[in-house]
């Protein structure tokens, strides 16, 4: 019996301990967001960087007084990146925890399924690296809105890339690799529906899906090489990349065929795992990069990242400071957190100053899509190491107009449509 | 399919198989001999992965005695883990239900002090030297590194083979997994023998792990990655049954490898496709469950 009582108590003192911070903060006006990040497995990286980020941003505006009286609260729940999961921590902050949005998410499964609990509950999702295309296009809902590229913006800037290097080197065929899932398929699908809406003539030798998180490929490289393409296009992301690289380098894959991949293969990631191995000349993007554009917001976003964490942001940081920007430049221009529908119409349209905007440009949210559009540009894997432990770093850039990237409105009606 | 097309792919599969076959004769083993599913196999994988990459960036730089810190840490940690609480659910009721919660919080435990200690980013090491470079057969290029993992395959099967045909601990061990109890009325210490037959397994995990850290990238739930396929060369093979692991592991390596190619689209599920069909034509597995060191 004495133990049951000294348990007992143990529990009542945990549940206190718990409750406390929360009691604490309930005294005064907060702007309640609810994220969604995984911190566990391949992906914890991308969120342990978001979370980063987005604490840095609220703090910065904390610091200074919050917005309109009100302070920022971030609360994070780890996603485990899986959909069934997100959607129960989803449901829980909207009605337990009286969040005034729904925030972040690495897995496009997972933002795919948070975008309809989103709809159903009328709360705002702001999403922050999640990619695929339907998000903002077969999905579309007034509820979502996306502040880091999609794949589709990507892929077109990928293939006015393939585009222009056929003047310097002449190429034929295309393969592909990329993860068995929405966002693997979606951005081989975009990457081939530009190709023909530029008019790029281009032979397709072979495809190839592993699983998400796959740790071999060995079989996959050596039958890319009996495809001989010119161009290998990859949808690898993360940790796959670093294992798809360091397996093909010594069968000579990087000699033999330009590997390209323009929406995430040039994540920070990448040249910190692989240091000096990481091959010359892959021509690589990702949604933010730490040396480019080289501007002092850009500059002052890395450093102060750095000096806060000890490491170099991924790009997945990068959305999830946007995020709070956005979110602290809507409730200023509404006055409170509270109202969805004021809120809805002063993210559309938002003008936002990002680290990414190289200069005379500022990101805005499209009204129709509810993206943001944003310059990208592609760089080529070359020496540098400022930023250790890589020793590569992306260069030569190629800079694509954000207006060039936007899906066509006939493209965004026939997927609305079906 | 040229034939020098069907050799590299052949060589591809088999360097697959090779450090599948290191996991799964580790899941294996433990389960033949002790009757332990230790779901948490896989992240005695990681944490050798993990040892390696420390020692190669922090202690010394030789590849070959990182894989022996390797396999000593992740062999110490099993051997801690069973004797400080595994033991504790031998024999009870409801051992399968404990057995099962107990190693999958393993998973949580060993990921989350992996963090703790090395953080999310993604690891890597560099192939050890003179492994570097990549052999030309025939107009075939192959990394010499991968032929060196296929040695080692090939060099723990052939130890394996002797240790448990030819010796008295694999004596004893086969023995164990027949019987517990009369080993243990014939005055054979069987706890020890169980935490031993841990350790070792946990050794040939780690090393596993250290084997394919230059060559994958070493992360936070790396263990879960590579259990599941681990799981099915088991259910494959027959469970506990140590050759069975291993044919488990070529067939499943070289089925993935060949699908790549002729059902690229389907490449992802082959492996679960080639279990079902095991589980429906031969439920109990290619070979006999439970019988450690039969041929």
């Amino acid at each position: 019996m004495v133990h049951k009582k000294a348990l007992a108590l143990m529990v009542v003192a945990l549940v206190a301990l718990l409750v406390a911070p929360l009691t604490v903060f309930a005294q005064e006006k907060v702007i309640k967001i609810g994220a969604l990040y995984p911190m566990t497995g391949r992906a914890g990286l991308y969120g342990l960087d978001s979370v980063d980020a987005a604490e840095m941003a609220i703090d910065e505006i904390n610091a200074k007084g919050g917005v309109k009286g009100y302070k920022l609260l971030l609360i994070n729940t780890d996603s485990k990146a899986k959909p069934d999961h997100a959607v129960r921590v989803a449901r829980r902050y909207i009605d337990d925890e009286k969040v005034h949005f729904l925030f972040g998410v690495v897995s496009s499964a997972v933002g795919l399924a948070l975008t309809e609990v989103s709809k159903q509950n009328k709360k705002i999702f702001i999403g922050t690296d999640h990619a695929s295309t339907q998000l903002t296009v077969d999905k579309f809902q007034p509820y979502y809105f996306r502040v880091s590229n999609n794949t589709f913006q990507s892929m077109a800037a990928g293939a006015l890339y393939l585009k222009e290097l056929k003047q310097t080197k002449p190429w034929e065929t295309i393969a592909y690799i990329g993860p068995d899932y929405a966002y693997g398929h979606d951005q081989w699908n975009e990457l081939k529906y530009n190709l023909e809406r530029f008019g790029i003539k281009h032979k397709v030798v072979g495809e190839y899906w592993p699983k998400l998180f796959a740790a071999d490929y060995t079989a996959f490289v050596t039958s890319i090489l009996k495809d001989k393409p010119d161009i290998l296009i990859s949808g690898l992301w993360g940790g796959d990349t670093v294992a798809f690289v360091k397996q093909a380098a010594p069968y000579g894959l990087f000699e033999k065929t330009l590997f390209c991949s323009p929406d995430a293969g040039g994540n920070y990631e990448l040249m910190s795992a692989t240091g000096a191995e990481l091959p010359l000349g892959l021509v690589l993007s990702a949604r933010h990069h730490n040396n480019w554009p080289e501007t002092a917001a850009n500059k002052d976003y890395v450093d102060k990242f750095f000096k806060r964490t000890g490491r170099y942001p991924t790009y997945a940081a990068e959305g999830a400071y946007a995020g709070i920007l956005a979110i602290s430049q809507a409730v200023d221009k509404v006055g409170n957190p509270d109202d969805t529908e004021a809120l809805v119409k002063a993210l559309e349209g938002m003008k936002i100053q990002l680290p990414e905007d190289p200069d005379g440009f500022t990101s805005y949210i499209d009204p129709g899509t509810h993206q943001i559009v944003q310059v990208q540009a592609i760089g080529v894997s070359v020496a540098n190491d400022k930023y250790p432990p890589a020793k590569r770093m992306l260069g030569q850039w190629k800079i694509y107009k954000a207006e060039d990237l936007l899906p066509p409105k006939e493209y965004i009606d026939s997927k609305r449509k079906k | 399919m040229d034939i020098s097309f069907i050799i590299v792919q052949f060589v591809s599969g088999l360097t697959m198989a090779t450090l599948l076959f290191l996991v799964a004769s580790g899941l294996t083993l433990i389960f033949g001999v002790g009757n332990v599913f230790n779901f948490a196999h896989g992240s005695f994988y990681m944490l050798g992965a993990y040892l390696a990459y420390q020692t190669v960036s922090a202690w010394y730089s030789n590849f070959w005695v990182a894989a022996f810190v390797a396999c000593l840490g992740a062999g110490i940690v099993g051997m801690l883990a069973e004797f400080l609480f595994l033991r504790r659910i031998y024999g009870r009721a409801e051992e399968g239900g404990f057995q099962i919660l107990l190693t999958y919080s393993f998973i949580l435990v060993i990921d989350d002090i992996v963090k703790i200690i090395w953080g999310s980013e993604y690891k890597s090491i560099l192939r050890p030297s003179g492994l570097r470079g990549s052999a030309e057969v025939l107009g075939i290029t192959i990394p010499t590194y991968n032929l060196a993992i296929i040695g080692f395959g090939l060099a723990v099967v052939i130890l394996a083979w002797l240790v448990l045909t030819r010796t008295r601990p694999g004596r004893i061990a086969r023995a164990t997994a027949i019987d517990r109890e009369m080993m243990a009325t014939m005055g054979v210490n069987v706890p020890l023998t169980m935490t031993l037959v841990f350790g070792i397994a946990t050794a040939l995990g780690g090393f596993a792990g250290a084997l394919a850290a230059p060559l994958r990238s070493v992360t936070p739930g790396a263990g879960i990655e590579v259990i599941i396929d681990s799981l099915i060369v088991v259910v494959i093979g027959g469970m506990g049954n140590f050759w069975g692991a291993w044919l488990g592991s070529l067939i499943l390596g070289e089925v993935i490898a060949f699908a790549v190619v002729i059902v690229p689209e389907w490449a992802s599920v082959v492996s679960y496709v080639v279990m079902v069909l095991v589980l429906i034509f031969k439920p109990e597995g290619l070979f006999a469950p439970r019988s450690v060191g039969k041929v």
